[in-house]
């Protein structure tokens, strides 16, 4: 592929005769550049920038779909090689795992059975009909600092920004931007993203946040409240973005620093981004899937509790930083 | 005669637009190493600024950056910045040094993508969209520029070989052609 002309001096054919070496061109695109940058950083999601990225992304949008169907096989492979490099003891996890499962499966069977006949008599509505639409994702992020995918739904299928979305197994992140022919979702492992969520055993409120590492964290939860390894994590419904209960990961690590008031909490996500596939976008909430006053008032009363705690111990710091961090609140 | 060469180039640089596009939308985001994807627009503005260099490079470069702000998630304007400085210095040395010797330009290529790199997670913690910045050093800076001169190398092997396989396919002046050319120049003085 020629980029110099044929059949010119070895400085090439743009280059002939000209001594330029784009200097004042340099000047005036570095100046363009950080005016886009200011105006970029300071119109925050609305303004002509912005159209002009969702105009370029919904125009490439049969690009992406290309790479996501050309790139399957390798996709493929590459589940294949982690599996086959497990070793012994992650296979006498697994094996431990669902010989506990299938303990807790025949207890919950007996359960579904109670709770069927309990909801007959009561004439209960299921806690999780979710008012949503299907989209398949058709890429990942492109650059390496966010944590994204693309769906092919956007504003034409009643897609906005805002959306909370989900696969099978639970939460995964939230709409943020929008075109009419695709969306894109932050995940719930980006760095930026923000959800509020819940032990579910101890009802321990918290915030949940992505890191570069991939892992989550759970932030806000006093260290006299009870978390334990394996607990499972899920939204709180808190922010009125995501719905209440939707399962978001289980409590990989738990650390307690002297002196501190809150733990240190790393959660692993129930879903990882290349398992993705097929995901629901929850374009409606019901009241039932809201935080109700109690739980609003319970996370009230836990970090006033972390406060006075806090003042007590002469440690403020770090619940007034955090404090910030939650009134940011959700899908931030 | 220049005019016909001119459009060439611009026929070259326009292929390479086109299969760095292809290569960013569609490539990039399934291929991943920790955090870190290939950086195609710095290929881009890489390859074109070591092969044509002066304003053609900086104007690629810019144009180059502007294509990857538009289809991230970050501030747009960063990447556009940093290629079109990334792409000045390059593109002031010899002209075609790709064709020339590939090997030559594996040094300055790795500086200058783990530069943009570096740069570029900076400029994302002061914008406040990364928040570590070991991490993001360790899990994003690292292997995206790894994966990125991973993935110039094949640009610049291509480019070569197709430069050395023969002068007048692949626009680098033969001998022949250079006398033929001298003397041309003469019998017209």
């Amino acid at each position: 592929m020629p980029l110099t002309g044929k059949g010119t001096a070895p400085q090439g054919a743009l280059h002939k005769g000209s001594s330029s070496t784009g200097g004042r061109l340099l000047v005036v695109l570095l100046a363009v550049s950080a005016v886009l940058f200011t105006l970029s950083v300071r119109e925050a999601g609305t303004g002509v920038l912005s159209t002009a990225r969702n105009t370029f992304q919904m125009i490439t949008t049969p690009v992406r779909q290309l790479g996501m169907v050309v790139t399957s096989p390798v996709r493929a492979v590459g589940n294949i090689m982690s599996n086959l490099t497990a070793d012994q003891e992650t296979l006498s996890e697994l094996q431990a795992e669902i010989d506990e499962l299938r303990a807790r499966n025949a207890e919950l069977e007996e359960a579904a059975r109670a709770t069927e006949s309990l909801e007959a008599l009561l004439d209960l509505k299921s806690a999780y009909s979710l008012e949503s639409t299907g989209a398949r994702i058709i890429s990942g992020s492109t650059d390496s600092w966010s944590a994204t995918v693309t769906i092919d739904k956007g504003t034409s299928s009643g897609i906005a920004v805002g959306m909370p979305v989900t696969d099978s197994v639970g939460a995964i992140g939230q709409v943020i931007e929008c075109n009419p022919a695709s969306a894109t979702v932050r995940l719930i492992t980006d760095e930026n993203s923000g959800v509020s969520a819940m032990v579910q055993s101890s009802r321990a409120q918290g915030m949940l946040r992505g890191s570069a590492t991939g892992s989550l964290r759970l932030t806000l939860i006093r260290t006299d409240q009870q978390v334990e390894v394996g607990d499972t994590v899920i939204t709180s419904g808190l922010g009125g973005v995501y719905p209440k209960g939707l399962p978001l990961g289980k409590v990989s690590s738990v650390e307690k620093a002297a002196g501190a008031l809150y733990y240190t909490i790393v959660v692993e996500p129930v879903t990882s981004a290349e398992s993705l596939e097929e995901v629901l976008v929850i374009t409606s909430l019901t009241d039932e899937q809201k935080a109700t006053a109690e739980d609003i008032a319970s996370a009230d009363a836990q970090e006033s509790s972390a406060l006075v705690e806090g003042r007590g111990t002469g440690v403020v710091e770090q619940p007034v930083a955090d404090e910030d961090a939650a009134s940011a609140g959700e899908g931030e | 005669m220049q005019v016909k060469d001119k459009r060439k180039s611009r026929r070259g640089v326009g292929v390479l637009a086109l299969v760095c596009l292809v290569c960013h939308l569609a490539l990039a985001p399934n291929i991943a190493l920790g955090n870190g994807h290939a950086n195609f627009a710095l290929v881009f503005a890489e390859v074109v600024a070591l092969s044509v260099g002066g304003p053609t490079g900086v104007l690629c470069g810019f144009l180059g950056g502007l294509v990857y702000d538009l289809s991230s998630t970050g501030p747009i304007g960063l990447m556009a910045f940093l290629l079109t400085a990334a792409a000045y210095p390059l593109g002031m040395e010899v002209h075609d040094r790709i064709g020339e010797d590939p090997g030559s330009t594996y040094v300055p290529v790795a500086v200058t993508t783990l530069v943009v790199t570096f740069v570029y997670h900076l400029a994302m913690l002061l914008v406040g969209q990364s928040t570590s910045f070991f991490e993001g050093v360790v899990f994003r800076t690292l292997p995206t520029a790894l994966l990125t001169f991973l993935a110039y190398i094949p640009f610049a092997v291509v480019l070569g070989r197709s430069t050395r396989g023969g002068g007048r396919r692949l626009g680098t002046p033969s001998v022949q052609g250079a006398r033929r050319a001298a003397r041309h120049s003469l019998r017209t003085r």
